[in-house]
């Protein structure tokens, strides 16, 4: 009972991890951008919900507020940080560096603003209920794993069958080309932070409502998403997602043979792994460069 | 006659070091000029520069006697210009419709027209029918060369600027793939300039030729004059 109960766990931690990791994969793989601040976006999206539900404005504008906040920090952080340090054609590190940051910046004022203790926000859908004898199950588990399906199923159709989402994936393979082609590089680059910032959205908001929420919580979910991102396969979309599914299920599997402080560990002895055995990732190319 | 693409002492460069210099040229209707030179005489830069992809630091870019410097390349591609870039003009992870259906897109292609204008392109390269469906990083370099053409016709330019299409190419397959361009350029006044540096392949298509070394034009001719200046003969 306990192993169905720990994949049941590690399945909705998954497909959490894996709409973070994807939103991370998207930017990083389109833009070449190391958006480390993704985590912030994440505590904002999360903050956000909390503090407009906390007041007692409903869920939809709960929701709202995350979802535009979330948005907003990703395009403008890329409008006013990374375009201006790459105009000047700054490096790929000094854009790491300003990315992390602004992480630690919001990390600060989240803190400042809601206290730098841990925070949930209680709803009925947050307590658990008996599925089988002795395996507990909360509806939110059974939400994560159904929003996970929808938003990436939506991102597939989205960068398959839109021009917008075929200008993403060429962006991807060749800038350059993209303006040979006649578009705008950078307007593509601001869709993909605001497409990368939206998938966070119900992860944050789902997260805040089962496991809780600390202002430091961005440092944790942007480690996941590098490791689903190089796991999965650097610029794979679908390998990234299904690695975020598999860091989830294997950090709650391994509870079944360790103590929980050393879930963490289990992550990166599997992105060691990966790194020595199969440094291509899950779905990614080989390259020699 | 009045010149389709001119460029008047047009000057550009890297970081303020100048790559070309004073160069003038004039490309006139359905006329295909050849640009000469070896690898950093500036020809490519050139050719961004009418593009748009780069801004001229001095003089300027005439399409049909408008003044385009400063223009993004949407703008000048919907001016009837079109670009088959250097190297490899596709995107690996798309497929060649994809790519089409980007192409057109991008450069305002009416919805209702788009279906039409791809048949209109596999109608003068009928052999991208078999791999429309096939990402492009799985095209063999001839293949891919033809569907770079393919997606800059399909804004049916009236300009169209060919960055070496022929590196990797055969001689023979290089022939097969402007065969299709020259009966266009023929047929329905397509303007093009080609650069190039297999000159001789190059010159079986020109009406006239431009040779470019460090950044300046040195010498201006037809296709024979060149094949009989043979100290230029030698040089490329």
């Amino acid at each position: 009972m306990l192993a169905i109960q720990l994949a049941i766990t590690g399945l909705q931690t998954g497909a959490l991890y894996a709409l973070t990791a994807v939103g991370f994969s998207l930017i990083f793989g389109s833009t070449r951008i190391f958006h480390f601040a993704h985590g912030a976006t994440f505590v904002i999206a999360a903050y956000f919900f909390y503090g407009v539900f906390g007041a007692g404005l409903g869920l939809l504008p709960s929701i709202a507020a995350a979802g535009l906040g979330a948005v907003a920090f990703g395009v403008l952080l890329d409008r006013l940080v990374y375009a201006p340090i790459q105009r000047h054609e700054g490096s790929f590190f000094t854009v790491f560096v300003a990315s992390f940051g602004v992480g630690i910046v919001v990390q600060n004022l989240i803190g400042m603003v809601f206290g730098r203790g841990f925070v949930t926000v209680n709803t009925p859908l947050s307590r658990s209920v008996e599925m089988i004898p002795g395996v507990y199950v909360s509806p939110l588990a059974w939400i994560a794993i159904l929003c996970t399906a929808i938003f990436l199923g939506a991102l597939q159709f989205f960068l398959r069958r839109t021009h917008t989402g075929m200008a993403l994936r060429a962006l991807a393979d060749n800038p350059e080309l993209v303006r040979t082609f006649g578009l705008n590089p950078r307007m593509i680059a601001a869709t993909a932070f605001a497409v990368g910032s939206v998938l966070v959205v119900p992860a944050a908001i789902i997260t805040s409502a089962t496991t809780g929420l600390n202002p430091a919580i961005g440092h944790h979910v942007m480690l996941i998403s590098l490791a689903a991102t190089i796991v999965g396969g650097i610029g794979s979309v679908s390998g990234t997602m299904l690695a975020g599914l598999l860091l989830g299920l294997a950090e709650s599997l391994a509870l079944l043979v360790v103590d929980s402080q050393w879930t963490e560990a289990v992550t990166f002895a599997i992105l060691f792994a990966f790194i020595i055995i199969r440094p291509a990732g899950l779905l990614g190319r080989a390259t020699a460069h | 006659m009045s010149a389709v693409l001119e460029t008047r002492q047009v000057a550009a460069g890297y970081g303020g070091r100048p790559v070309i210099t004073g160069i003038d040229i004039a490309l006139q209707p359905a006329e295909v000029l050849c640009l000469i030179g070896h690898n950093g005489a500036g020809k490519s830069t050139l050719l961004k520069t009418m593009f748009g992809l780069m801004a001229p630091e001095a003089g300027e870019v005439r399409i049909n006697g408008e003044p385009v410097s400063g223009r993004s390349p949407r703008e000048i591609a919907e001016m009837g210009v079109a670009m088959v870039p250097e190297g490899r003009g596709v995107f690996p992870s798309l497929t060649v419709t994809e790519i089409f259906a980007l192409g057109m897109h991008a450069t305002g292609v009416p919805k209702a027209e788009r279906a039409e204008r791809v048949d209109w392109v596999l109608g003068i390269l009928p052999v991208i029918r078999e791999f429309m469906h096939r990402p492009a990083s799985t095209l063999s370099g001839g293949q891919q060369q033809m569907v770079s053409i393919g997606r800059a016709l399909l804004s049916r330019p009236k300009i169209l600027l060919m960055d070496e299409p022929s590196i990797g190419l055969a001689p023979k397959l290089f022939q097969d793939l402007l065969a299709p361009i020259r009966t266009l350029q023929q047929r329905e006044g397509l303007s093009i300039l080609l650069v190039e540096q297999n000159v001789r392949e190059a010159l079986k298509i020109s009406d006239r030729a431009v040779v470019m070394k460090s950044g300046q034009m040195i010498w201006e001719g037809g296709p024979d004059e060149l094949s009989d200046n043979e100290k230029l003969m030698e040089l490329y």
